[in-house]
């Protein structure tokens, strides 16, 4: 059978008026009948393209009120709720200060039209190994915070987050409310770079994000998350551990560089071949740190 | 010289507010009561024989009105030459592509259809498949048509002067494989249609570049005489040949629900299917040799040409004559031998593409040429200012050049400061290398086929001096319908606002070709002028009587019309049309005009003679910089001298030869459909990398005037000269910046780090 991208399959639609309502809609959801969306710019594509199964019920989250928050607090950090579009995150005055890799890889996503659409947390939910995003909030050890109905609520750190491509830890109960990210350590300084083959609006073929501080000659908090290199978006532990706590030289850099690229996983696929992106991993950390100091 | 008053001028587009207001309507927009919807089914397997079609289930579906096979069409089938006729409009015993329509469905509406072809169970007996052409070529290959021997689709040769001979005068003689992408032709708007049969045939409103192919196939297809086909044309929104000049499943599909169910059938395809089955540029594989003297002077050329011609033949026997009939332009070859060969395999159809067949040897020669050049220490301008033709000039083929801008342009391109701080290999500073390159190419404009070439315009004369201009040409985006306009205005002396251009309608409108080889200017623009002419011819009989004056010294400007010489003798154009319109028991004023450029004889089994009108010359700088860790190519700037004759309308000349580049470009840099076993891995736009606008370079136009004869006010092509000249000249820079010579198309990033990565090793 060959199908063609369709107009949306024959579905329910609810749009309720505020988290509660959803999460006890999603109790009746225990074999993921129901589907959650925000922006719908993955989602909706996918059930045109019948990529994947149409749900029973499209549950819209875009009737929920106080939901599409950028919050800071020096103290707790910062919160971006569930409908914060891509758009709102990239241009943040507050991100854009304190987590600026998070606005970089937001606004390196698709086209503008698409980033007033599209949230971050769809971005993650969506869980792509390409989601540019997610390398930005590997490195800022952020936390997200998953309801459910009757007030239950865990918070999972973003490395435990992906499962898989298009999978995460996330129940079909459970809605992503919020991303949690701690103020960034003094001084830290961090970078998004994406590689694709043409200059904007692609998809990367490789991404890389590196945070780190420099104190006293030394690298302090390095976290390096690639995407596009794995089943998931991944840190880079063995290139992160090389240089923690170190003397900041080239040759370091260059082995912490190899060693990220020997820990990425990828694929060959109709976008580049596996040893092109492990090679590119390489290219790209080491300019990240050199980025950094 | 004389003195235009509209042709020449930067008119704004007669079609750009209509567009851009949304009023325009495409042929997806056309909906009318009781009309059904046409989808269809398509085979899962590239290669397979139907066993069995079962649609009852799809039948008794509510809302279902029909259902067709193969089989429904008696055994017909079409292609570009009598003896090419090999496409049905539905498979019929055996699929050929993966994604070939086997049956259509007809309902009430666009959901329920899809469902219907979903209750279709078609029993396939899966047959091995042969997807590389030079594979498909060996003895024992599967073979995709039972009756055609090493799947052998078309071949054409050329043979002139004594190859052997040249090649033994050679002082350096060079064999490279070079290869050319599997391309799309990058429309946005889908091949769509409303089709209606009543007592009066068929009418239908279908998106096509060249109407008048389909009017004959449908014709054809449903044994109609041709007055009871009717096409009518809706605006087009792009086409860049292929699968728009010719017709395809839907067309066929929709007209015989039509006639069965009496009601008004649509279909549109989507760009997901566009991609998986529509037809595409040829993938060819070059192996070109290449003598050259020491200072630098071509002694011969031969060439082989494979192409992977998918499925079917469509028009491939001109592509393949158009690989070798131009390769003798733009520079001189004393001998020149050319084999091409178009194979079948299971693979969806190559076709037209802008640059028809002359952008893959082009590719290979320019690139060969300079690198030949290299190895003898001569300048990339100089090699090509030696051996490039000076017009008149007759190639060892006959195509005969009138006028030729090449030598002009290029020297305009050395002058360049862009050239003169050319690096010409020296070490970049950090990843970042800076690379220049150049090429210098040829087109055909007002391109003939085979076959019936007519070409005609009516100019009628309304009551109050407005104009009705009756066109069978196509303006499928590139403008011709402003350049059209201009062209009748400025004969009668009068604005574009006041000619009024009727869109194709094959019951109302000339025949015409349609858009396609950079033809409408040159063609249909001469018609035009004639039916002008023919028009002011009858309006100055009226005048000179009225003032008892010679016909030739009626004057038409400027919305005025007087005697030359007198002018006290003057009317409003206006005046004169009434005058002329109520005179005697009631005067129509029509014009009637044919184009009579380009009758020559042409030899399409020999190669010999003109496939064109004319002939541009472009030459093309080009400024990349290469990312030498990543292979990233950022092209930066290109600088085009462009001989197209005279630009009728400069903006129009601009916006083709932008179009054109950046079209070549992204054939040069980016795309490609990634197939896997007849299957198109990257069928949407997200994973098809055409170039976007945050891609495009600065692009600098220069016009090199040369006014040639056989064109309307000395107009030649624009717009495919620089799909041609592009893809070389990106090379050419890429290999500035890298020192390697890249002979396969798209030099993507990849590419280029693995070539640096071997350099080095």
């Amino acid at each position: 059978m060959v199908t063609f991208y369709r107009r949306l399959p024959k579905m329910g639609y609810v749009k309720p008026g505020s988290l509660e309502e959803a999460l006890e809609l999603l109790e009746k959801n225990p074999n993921g009948r129901y589907r959650v969306y925000a922006g719908g710019t993955d989602v909706i594509p996918k059930l045109k393209g019948r990529v994947i199964q149409s749900p029973e019920i499209l549950v819209d989250l875009k009737g929920v009120s106080d939901l599409d928050h950028i919050d800071f607090d020096e103290q707790k950090g910062l919160y971006i709720g569930a409908l914060a579009t891509v758009r709102s995150v990239e241009t943040s005055p507050v991100i854009k200060e304190r987590y600026p890799i998070l606005s970089q890889a937001a606004g390196s996503i698709a086209s503008i039209q698409v980033r007033n659409r599209g949230t971050i947390t769809g971005n993650i939910c969506n869980a792509v190994p390409s989601a540019d995003s997610a390398p930005a909030l590997l490195c800022l050890d952020a936390r997200v915070l998953l309801y459910s109905k009757n007030g239950g609520e865990r918070t999972v750190d973003i490395t435990d987050f992906f499962k898989g491509p298009g999978l995460t830890v996330l129940q079909p109960n459970e809605i992503l409310r919020e991303i949690n990210i701690s103020a960034s350590p003094e001084n830290s300084r961090s970078v998004y770079i994406k590689l694709s083959p043409r200059s904007r609006m692609d998809l990367a073929v490789v991404g890389v994000g590196v945070l780190l501080t420099k104190t006293n000659g030394t690298f302090r908090n390095v976290r390096i998350g690639l995407g596009a290199v794995a089943p998931t978006p991944i840190r880079a532990l063995k290139a992160e551990a090389m240089l923690e706590g170190s003397e900041v030289n080239d040759d370091l850099i260059i082995n912490a560089a190899r060693t990220a690229s020997e820990e990425s996983r990828p694929i060959d696929d109709h976008r580049a071949s596996a040893e092109y992106r492990k090679m590119m991993v390489e290219v790209l950390v080491k300019r990240a740190i050199h980025q950094c100091l | 010289m004389e003195e235009y008053s509209v042709i020449g001028k930067r008119i704004p587009r007669v079609d750009g507010r209509v567009k851009v207001t949304g009023e325009a309507r495409y042929a997806a927009d056309y909906s009318m009561p009781g009309m059904l919807w046409c989808k269809m089914l398509r085979s899962p397997y590239p290669h397979a024989r139907i066993v069995s079609i079962d649609t009852s289930r799809a039948e008794k579906l509510p809302g279902v009105k029909g259902v067709l096979t193969g089989k429904d069409f008696n055994g017909w089938t079409w292609g570009w030459m009598p003896k090419t006729r090999d496409e049905p409009p539905l498979a019929v015993d055996k699929v050929r592509y993966l994604a070939e329509a086997v049956a259509a469905v007809a309902a009430i509406d666009e959901d329920t259809a899809e469902e219907a072809t979903e209750l279709i169970k078609v029993e396939y007996e899966e047959l091995p498949g042969v997807f590389d052409p030079e594979e498909a070529m060996k003895e024992g290959a599967p073979r995709v048509h039972d009756y055609v021997k090493n799947n052998l689709s078309w071949d054409f040769h050329m043979d002139f002067g004594d190859v052997d001979k040249g090649f033994g005068e050679a002082d350096l003689v060079r064999e490279d494989r070079f290869e050319t992408g599997r391309v799309i032709t990058g429309y946005l708007e889908p091949p769509a249609a409303v089709a209606l049969w009543d007592s009066g045939g068929i009418t239908i409103w279908a998106a096509k570049q060249s109407p008048y192919f389909v009017y004959r196939h449908l014709a054809a297809c449903f044994n109609l005489p041709l007055n009871k086909v009717r096409i009518i044309q809706p605006f087009i929104g792009a086409g860049f040949g292929g699968t728009k000049n010719d017709s395809l499943a839907g067309d066929f599909c929709s007209v015989l629900f039509s006639k069965r169910t009496g009601r008004p059938v649509k279909f549109v395809y989507n760009m997901h299917e566009v991609l998986m089955t529509c037809r595409r540029r040829h993938n060819m594989i070059i192996h070109n040799k290449m003598g050259m003297k020491k200072d630098g002077i071509i002694t011969a050329m031969q060439s082989k040409v494979i192409a992977d011609g998918g499925a079917y033949t469509a028009i491939g026997p001109l592509t393949m004559y158009l690989t070798g009939s131009i390769s003798t332009l733009p520079y001189k070859l004393p001998h020149f031998r050319h084999d091409a060969y178009r194979i079948f395999t299971n693979n969806p159809i190559g076709a037209a593409m802008r640059g028809h067949g002359v952008t893959h040897t082009r590719f290979a020669a320019e690139i060969q040429m300079e690198m030949m050049a290299e190895e003898l220490g001569i300048d990339p301008i100089e090699v090509r200012l030696k051996n490039a033709i000076t017009a008149p000039y007759e190639t060892i083929n006959k195509v005969t050049v009138h006028t030729c801008g090449l030598k002009e342009g290029l020297k305009t391109l050395s002058e360049n400061p862009k050239w003169k701080k050319r690096s010409g290999g020296s070490p970049p500073e950090g990843p970042l290398s800076h690379g220049v390159g150049i090429s210098g190419t040829a087109y055909l404009g007002g391109a003939r086929q085979r076959g019936h070439q007519s070409c005609g315009a009516v100019v009628r004369l309304c009551e109050d001096g407005t104009i009705d201009y009756l066109t069978g040409a196509t303006d499928c985006g590139q403008g011709s319908d402003t350049v059209l306009v201009q062209i009748v205005a400025e004969e009668l002396g009068l604005g574009v606002e006041d000619v009024d251009i009727k869109r194709v309608d094959t019951a109302v409108t000339p025949c015409d070709a349609g858009s396609y080889g950079s033809r409408v200017t040159v063609l249909a623009g001469g018609a035009a002028r004639n039916a002008a002419r023919d028009v002011k011819r009858q309006l100055a009989e009226v005048a000179a009587r009225n003032w008892e004056v010679d016909p030739g010294d009626i004057i038409f400007k400027d919305q005025r019309v007087y005697v030359k010489g007198e002018p006290e003798k003057a009317m409003p154009f206006r005046k004169l049309a009434q005058v002329a319109c109520y005179a005697g028991s009631g005067a129509v004023i029509i014009g009637r005009g044919y184009s009579q450029y380009g009758i020559e004889e042409l030899d399409f089994d020999k190669g010999i003679g003109n496939a064109g009108t004319s002939y541009s010359f472009t030459s093309q700088l080009t400024e990349v910089d290469v990312d030498l860790e990543t292979g990233f190519v950022k092209c930066t700037d290109m600088v085009i001298a462009h001989d197209c004759g005279r630009p009728l309308n400069p903006i129009n000349v601009e916006a083709q030869n932008q179009g054109g580049a950046i079209q070549g470009m992204g054939q040069a840099m980016y795309e490609r459909f990634a197939m896997d076993l007849g299957k198109t891995l990257n069928a949407n736009l997200a994973d098809y990398k055409m170039p976007l606008s945050t891609d495009v370079p600065n692009i600098e136009l220069i016009d090199i005037i040369t006014d040639d004869p056989n064109g309307p006010y000395g107009a030649k092509e624009a717009s495919e000269g620089s799909t041609v000249s592009s893809p070389p000249s990106v090379v050419s820079a890429i290999h500035d910046a890298t020192g390697i010579w890249f002979k396969e198309q798209p030099v993507t990033p990849e590419k280029i780090v693995m070539a640096l990565k071997k350099k080095r090793e």
